[in-house]
């Protein structure tokens, strides 16, 4: 089967002449994918700030739809296997990790209503009519009308976050990753087919100068990328970026770590270390070395597995890829000691592509800018820490799971503006639900509240 | 010396006795201009014995850089006389890649060139011009001048300066480019909606722009007979919008030019199947090739790679000017020196490769 990855846009299917070539691992041409031009994304964009919003209990209800036929249907021709098997060839995602993903996704579609309600300012109504307006009450409104998402190609699992803003009343651009864009596909067409007015959800397969027209005309947007992206977009209050995780796990004295090993070496492989929630580094109070050991050898058991393989956890790339990768690795590793991946991390597979193997490296302090440097496998950082230290070596987490049970550190962490996300004890960094925020409600950034009061009239 | 082969006025039978009558006219010392006769005591071959077909000029050393501080009286052939020597202009390139470069445009040549695309306006009759083009020290917005007066209507004009916008984006103040392109617009608004304009001239930025203001659409849509672009790329998808969802039934046709060969190539009337525009030079006046950017030889018909431009008449003689710009390869018109170009514009980047640190 032959893939096409067009433009849904206000007015239909479009199919641009400017194309790219989707390409398997074993290098087999599955698909092509539109590259439209900015004179199509600025006509979208305009025509979607025309369109009318969708009322929101009408909006609820199509995102259940949505959530139905995304997990279960038809969409362009692929079923939900076939679609999650494009997905694994194509991006080198494990399909269990696929399938993984899509479930989240599908999760988040469906708990929409009380996702907002979660993260709604409790003195606020979500509609005017409210009673409580009568007498005075804050409402929750949109701070815009448009936003765009510069999606990334990890895992379907990025699409998790998105459709929060439909939710809202927003109405949504998403330019997808040109490695994975079938699952962008899917859901625009599943939301458009399940009631969403096509100028309320477009999809704009785009080169990144195009990209940078989305996010310049949009009203708020939200772009992964790495260092470099985050660092473009960080002085813009309208655009949210999603960068490095350099997610962390810190283990003090009172706990010990023998009995966690299994979620110490999980946060590090989980969706085959390739999300942002993955643990890019290990602090450990006391003697790091027999962490890293055990961490190593926990992950030298992981299997090398073609992405189809249903048992598979670790990501496969092109073998070009996978040496530029493990070259880096070698170039930033410099002094730290290899547990694990200190030859190499390419396994290569007879079915194409390679296996990018786990990584454990050993730093002699907290310091060490290693202890920073995230990679898109499982690859670990495992360094000292001591209490003298405090904070300072855990600053700039998405997530930090402490486990300790020192009360004065935990509210110390709590209170740190860089750790996003704090997970206590048994918890992998990798952990998520829907109502849970990940990064903060994305209504943090979409909406404000507006003081009202009215008289009957 | 008076060759009647040189003269534009007369058809040319054979291209390569054309190329060898200008060889002698520029490196004879009676008609060749100082700058030539100077330079080509450098040259490793004698231009006139030695350049006897169009390949042969890829034996000349690129010189376009020596324009940039040369006294244009040196450019000026000694043997333009009368009619002939009448100057229409000091034009210099944009200063893109350094200072700018400055080119004699005479009279006669600038009038030809200009009716080398005469074709497309030929039923359009008496009707105004707007230009949103540079003027100054450029060539566009000269030609837009006299575009104008061959339909005997009045040129409305918005003046650019392209150096200004290049210098702004280079600093990276991109914000104020934006201002600055939108008072460009603001002020072609005022003509569009005052005055009575048949023919539109502009660059694709420009005209995208002009684009996103609905009530300028209407009003080209209502009054417009013809545009005509120039000075930037545009992609066949952009074409292709522009003509059908926002100008319907309105030409759209490009030039594609350069100061550098004082002059341009036209948009070819036939339709091709990937939607590009196929630019004409009008050999052997102005002729092109396309080359491999390292190699420097010719890649083949159908190939991308950077276009080198020659300027060959007897007002001037520019040959084998590496161009910035990247294009493909087509088959000239029947008789014509070099190719033909399709899709020419600036190196596409799609850096969509992973990115090795981070996971995104």
């Amino acid at each position: 089967m032959f893939v096409h990855i067009d433009a849904l846009g206000p007015s239909g299917v479009y199919r641009s002449r400017e194309r790219k070539p989707l390409v398997s691992l074993a290098g087999t041409r599955v698909g092509e994918i539109s590259q439209v031009p900015p004179l199509y994304v600025r006509r979208t964009l305009a025509a979607m700030r025309d369109a009318p919003v969708l009322p929101g209990a009408e909006r609820s209800a199509a995102l259940d739809k949505a959530a139905d036929l995304f997990l279960h249907g038809e969409i362009g021709g692929l079923d939900p296997d076939g679609y999650a098997r494009l997905v694994s060839t194509a991006s080198g995602v494990p399909v269990g990790v696929v399938r993984q993903s899509i479930e989240w996704v599908t999760d988040v579609l469906r708990s929409q209503r009380s996702t907002l309600e979660l993260a709604m300012p409790r003195g606020a109504v979500r509609d005017w009519h409210d009673p409580r307006t009568l007498a005075g009450s804050a409402v929750w409104t949109r701070k815009g009308e448009l936003f765009a998402v510069h999606a990334a190609g990890n895992t379907p699992a990025v699409h998790g976050l998105w459709p929060e803003a439909l939710a809202m009343g927003y109405k949504v651009a998403v330019r997808p990753s040109t490695r994975e864009p079938f699952t962008a596909f899917r859901l625009v067409s599943a939301l458009r087919d399940s009631g969403f007015p096509p100028e309320t959800v477009t999809l704009l397969p785009t080169d990144y100068a195009a990209a940078d027209v989305m996010v310049a005309e949009a009203d708020f947007a939200i772009v992964y990328g790495g260092q470099d992206v985050v660092d473009k977009y960080s002085a813009s209050p309208r655009v949210l970026t999603q960068g490095p995780g350099r997610s962390k796990i810190l283990v003090t004295t009172d706990v010990d770590w023998r009995e966690h090993l299994d979620l110490l070496a999980g946060s590090v492989s989980h969706l085959g270390g390739t999300a942002c929630t993955c643990a890019t580094a290990i602090l450990v109070e006391g003697d790091p070395e027999p962490v890293a050991q055990a961490v190593a050898e926990k992950l030298r058991a992981v299997p090398s597995l073609p992405p189809s393989d249903p048992e598979a956890i670790l990501t496969v790339q092109p073998i070009e890829s996978a040496r530029a990768v493990d070259r880096y690795l070698h170039t930033v590793a410099a002094d730290a000691r290899a547990f694990l991946g200190g030859d190499t991390i390419v396994d290569e597979l007879s079915s194409g592509g390679a296996v990018l193997r786990p990584a454990v490296h050993l730093v002699d302090r907290s310091t060490a800018p290693q202890l920073n440097v995230e990679l898109p496998f499982p690859c670990v950082w495992v360094g000292p820490w001591r209490p003298e230290e405090g904070v300072a070596p855990l600053r700039d987490s998405l997530v930090l799971t402490a486990m300790t049970t020192r009360r004065d550190l935990i509210d110390e962490l709590l209170n740190e503006p860089s750790i996003t996300n704090l997970y206590l004890g048994d918890n992998a960094t990798t952990w998520l639900r829907p109502g849970v925020p990940h990064d903060g409600y994305l209504g943090e950034h979409l909406m404000r509240t507006k003081g009202m009061i009215r008289s009957e009239m | 010396m008076c060759s009647a082969i040189l003269d534009i006025a007369n058809p040319i039978a054979d291209p390569d006795e054309y190329l060898r009558a200008l060889m002698e006219w520029h490196f004879s010392a009676e008609t060749g201009s100082p700058f030539w006769l100077r330079r080509a005591r450098t040259l490793d071959f004698d231009p006139i014995t030695d350049v006897r077909t169009f390949a042969d000029l890829a034996r000349f050393p690129n010189v376009i850089n020596e324009f940039r501080d040369i006294a244009v009286e040196d450019l000026i052939p000694r043997g333009l006389e009368g009619e002939d020597r009448v100057i229409a202009g000091i034009f210099e390139s944009g200063g893109t890649t350094g200072a700018p470069k400055r080119f004699v445009m005479f009279e006669r040549w600038m009038e030809f060139a200009l009716g080398w695309d005469e074709f497309h306006y030929a039923d359009l009759g008496t009707m105004n011009t707007l230009a949103i083009a540079p003027s100054g020290p450029h060539m566009f917005g000269e030609f837009a001048t006299r575009r104008a007066r061959r339909h005997n209507g009045v040129k409305f004009t918005v003046d650019i300066d392209p150096r200004w916008i290049k210098r702004l984006i280079a600093r990276g103040d991109t914000e104020e480019a934006d201002r600055y392109a939108e008072h460009l617009i603001d002020q072609a608004a005022d003509i569009l909606t005052t005055q009575s304009v048949g023919i539109l001239i502009t660059t694709p930025p420009l005209l995208e722009r002009l684009a996103r203001r609905g009530d300028l659409v209407e009003s080209v849509r209502k009054q417009v007979q013809f545009i005509c672009w120039s000075g930037a790329h545009m992609d066949a998808d952009s074409r292709d919008i522009f003509r059908r969802e926002i100008f319907p039934g309105i030409p759209l046709k490009g030039l594609y030019g350069s100061t550098t060969i004082l002059g341009m190539s036209r948009e070819r009337p036939e339709e091709r199947p990937d939607g590009l525009p196929v630019f004409d030079a009008p050999s052997p006046y102005i002729a092109f090739r396309v080359v491999h950017p390292d190699s420097g030889a010719d890649v083949e018909f159908g190939e991308r790679g950077q276009v080198v431009m020659n300027h060959l008449t007897r007002y001037a003689l520019l040959p084998n000017n590496l161009e910035r710009d990247l294009a493909n390869k087509v088959e000239p018109l029947p008789g014509a020196f070099g190719c033909a170009v399709a899709d020419v514009g600036p190196v596409k980047v799609f850096d969509d490769n992973s990115v090795i640190e981070g996971v995104y």
